[in-house]
């Protein structure tokens, strides 16, 4: 486990001062505690979510279809309670409550699970509001993270709890197989045990979580001024205005144009089993595999990031792409070739995902950084779903090895564009 | 802190009781035995008799409360005052079976977290299983038990909102080798003498004609095509279209089959007279998602994953719910 800081130092001392670079390595308690809460909370949503499909279909006679249905719907819902999430916590200043009612509308969707039998229908809805429950707490969450972390730190920190989180995920799928094993077709003690983490996740956040650490600590240093202005209730206008500010605009754009040029892991996951022709039911390894590189590499990239430049990290965590799309395209590559794309797309989540978090971080202004992080995280999932509905297309109409190319074309193009974008404006505000 | 943390100790220590608890509760009694409960499917003498009194069916029971008679194999009947029979100890999520009763059962395995193929032979005992990579769709055994073909959805295969898609994994089975022998999408298919090759091809619904050549259907986008293929050359022809699950009759003049309508995931059964080129929309007006089977040369049955029916295969009549919490029907001649 990660080195956690012991009697909340970090807590009380403003996270600006010059004793953050000595303490930059460490990492706050606070963060640790809401990667506990994550990872516990994962195991409970990927222990339903592993066994979800077999169980509408097995126990309930639903048609693969119908659940194919149920997932769609969930996108365009997520990304509007984010956006309203990220902007109520921030003008509220309660990022630990509202990221608690994400967290606890999660559990209950779990005691939902064990007390209702079944209506495909009725599953359907607690599905959706499960995660509703998800899109609620990312942003204050993400925001609480940052607000616990000293600036030089920030990478670092995303980095602990990313590593936190994907173990969950790994974890959960297990739990599932192993209570399958022992008491075989018993569907309620999967939800039964998933209900309890999820129990265990809101507690830890309930009781260790601290809501508000930066306002604490200005407080405690007594300097109520500063404490009132980063602190000031932000309106609607002053969040849409976030656009406006040229540092987070050019943020926005690059990692959108990057995004753009992404292919989605289910789509190369596919593309690898063409190709390489394994069994199909090897396929779950596959996210297995980058999972795991991603857990181990989350941390170590998160504090690299922090050393030697967080966007500098960032872009190269894309040109990790390069690799994966060069596998899809050489099918010669064989197995050699399989590994390496799945430690590079390991390595890609890595250098991304937390990391570009922490540059928004770095820039938001404390009282907008659920905003814009909420906003940043929903443009980048819309362009996500823009390629990844560009790339079934292509691959469609004019196979696999087209749809590479093009992807390649585009991601070296979004590279160059991107780091151009990002070199002119400076990593960190003033 | 420490009334923190004496908060947490309690919380967890009634989730690991609870947990543990019911997890131990629910290990002892998964193989309870609620296995001598009487079979809640029922025969519908009335709808029996309107069409081919006394023919014979197998149906897999639909009992989603009792996990133990799921998918459990029964026999019947189809006359006044016939009780089904208990047939084997098989529990299957689909099932086919020729006259000489080899047989495959598509089912779920024993921790139900994955499904398998399980080839049967007389007295439905099973001979040899493989390992299905998703959910069980459809199964056709060849009528001199050389082959079968199955198919089933590949779960998770939904890649992002708006672009639903699905994808099928479908195989031809060596009955006596009891594994898969090759995926469809190994066939060289033509039309019109010109390969015929689409990147987003994905195949289901076999149905053997003889121990060599069988029916399949080919989807790629919105077009669903009937194939014609053999399994000794592994080569097939594109023979028609709109057509889905198809099932040639007992005197192989005709195809029953799902027709779509719209864009929406509706089907309309439908018997296409191969000769003639005749096709009629059966009186069943509801959307069934069923690959159907022949009761005998007049009559289709098929099922709404729910109950079992009977319909003309002309076209005329109207449907007769046959047998009630069953699916997955076999004629058995």
């Amino acid at each position: 486990m990660y080195q956690a800081e012991r009697s909340g130092a970090m807590v009380r001392a403003p996270p600006a001062a010059a004793g953050a670079r000595q303490r930059g390595a460490r990492v706050s308690r606070n963060v640790v505690v809401l990667g506990t809460v994550s990872l516990l909370t994962d195991v409970s949503s990927e222990m339903v979510a592993a066994i979800l499909p077999i169980y509408l279909v097995f126990a309930l006679g639903a048609s693969p279809l119908q659940f194919g249905i149920v997932d769609g719907i969930y996108q365009g819902v997520s990304a509007l309670v984010r956006l309203a999430s990220g902007f109520l916590a921030d003008r509220w200043r309660r990022h630990k409550e509202v990221a608690a009612v994400g967290y606890g509308l999660s559990a209950a969707c779990k005691a939902g699970l064990v007390g209702i039998s079944g209506s495909v229908a009725a599953i359907g809805g607690i599905v959706l509001v499960d995660r509703t429950g998800k899109g609620i707490r990312t942003a204050p969450r993400d925001a609480l993270i940052a607000l616990s972390s000293a600036p030089s730190a920030l990478a670092t920190a995303f980095g602990v709890h990313r590593a936190m989180d994907t173990a969950g995920a790994m974890l959960g799928p297990l739990v599932a197989f192993g209570l399958l094993l022992i008491a075989p077709a018993r569907f309620d003690a999967i939800f039964v045990v998933s209900l309890c983490f999820a129990v265990l996740g809101l507690a830890v956040l309930l009781l260790f979580a601290n809501g508000r650490p930066r306002e604490r600590a200005e407080a405690l240093d007594g300097d109520e001024a500063a404490a009132s202005s980063t602190t000031a209730r932000p309106t609607l206008r002053e969040a849409a205005a976030l656009f406006a500010e040229p540092r987070f605009r050019t943020l926005v754009v690059a990692a959108g144009i990057l995004a753009i040029a992404t292919i989605s892991d289910g789509f190369v996951y596919l593309g690898l089993q063409r190709i390489l022709g394994f069994s199909l039911t090897a396929f779950p390894l596959l996210f297995v595999g980058s999972a795991a590189v991603y857990m181990a590499l989350a941390i170590p990239i998160g504090r690299l990031a922090d050393r030697v430049g967080r966007r500098l990290v960032f872009v190269v965590g894309y040109a990790l792409l390069l690799p994966v799309y060069a596998v899809l395209l050489l099918p010669s590559a064989g197995i050699p070739g399989l590994v390496l794309a799945l430690c590079a797309l390991g390595a890609y989540y890595a250098a991304t995902d937390g990391v570009l978090q922490a540059i928004a971080s770095g820039l938001l202004p404390d009282n907008l950084r659920a905003s814009g992080l909420a906003l940043l995280v929903t443009a980048t999932s819309l362009a996500k779903l823009a390629s990844s509905v560009a790339f079934g297309l292509i691959w469609t109409l004019g196979g696999l090895e087209v749809a590479a190319a093009g992807f390649t074309v585009a991601l070296v193009v979004a590279l160059l564009a991107a780091t151009m974008i990002l070199a002119r404006s400076p990593e960190v505000a003033s | 802190m420490s009334s923190r943390a004496l908060a947490l100790a309690a919380v967890v220590v009634v989730c690991v009781i609870c947990g543990a608890g019911y997890v131990t509760v629910a290990a002892l009694t998964a193989d309870g035995t609620t296995s001598d409960a009487q079979p809640r499917l029922v025969l519908d003498s009335d709808g029996a008799a309107a069409l081919a009194p006394g023919s014979e069916l197998l149906v897999r029971a639909v009992d989603y409360d009792n996990p133990r008679l799921n998918g459990r194999l029964f026999t019947l009947t189809l006359a006044a005052g016939q009780q089904p029979r208990t047939a084997g100890d098989l529990a299957c999520e689909r099932v086919h079976e020729n006259a000489a009763g080899a047989g495959l059962c598509l089912a779920a395995k024993r921790h139900g977290f994955d499904y398998e193929g399980v080839v049967y032979g007389a007295g439905r005992r099973p001979l040899h299983r493989f390992s299905i990579p998703g959910v069980p769709d459809r199964a056709r055994v060849s009528p001199d038990s050389r082959y079968a073909g199955f198919t089933a959805f590949l779960s998770g295969h939904t890649y992002s909102a708006g672009v639903r898609s699905f994808s099928t994994h479908t195989a031809i089975v060596d009955m006596r080798a009891g594994k898969p022998l090759f995926n469809l999408d190994e066939l060289e298919v033509t039309r019109d003498g010109e390969p015929f090759e689409r990147a987003d091809a994905n195949f289901w619904g076999v149905a053997f004609t003889d121990g060599d050549h069988f029916y399949a259907t080919l989807g790629s986008g919105r077009n669903h095509y009937l194939l014609e293929a053999r399994v000794s050359t592994r080569r097939a022809r594109v023979i028609g279209e709109h057509i889905e699950c198809p099932s040639p009759s007992p005197d192989s003049t005709r195809i029953a089959y799902k027709r779509r309508i719209g864009k929406q995931d509706r089907w309309r059964l439908h018997v296409l007279d191969l000769r003639s080129g005749r096709d009629v929309p059966l009186s069943e007006r509801r959307s069934i998602d069923d690959q159907p089977e022949w009761l005998d040369n007049d009559t289709i049955v098929y099922s709404d994953d729910r109950n079992v029916y009977a319909v003309p295969a002309d076209g005329s009549g109207r449907p007769h719910r046959i047998v009630a919490r069953a699916s997955s029907p076999v004629a058995l001649r």
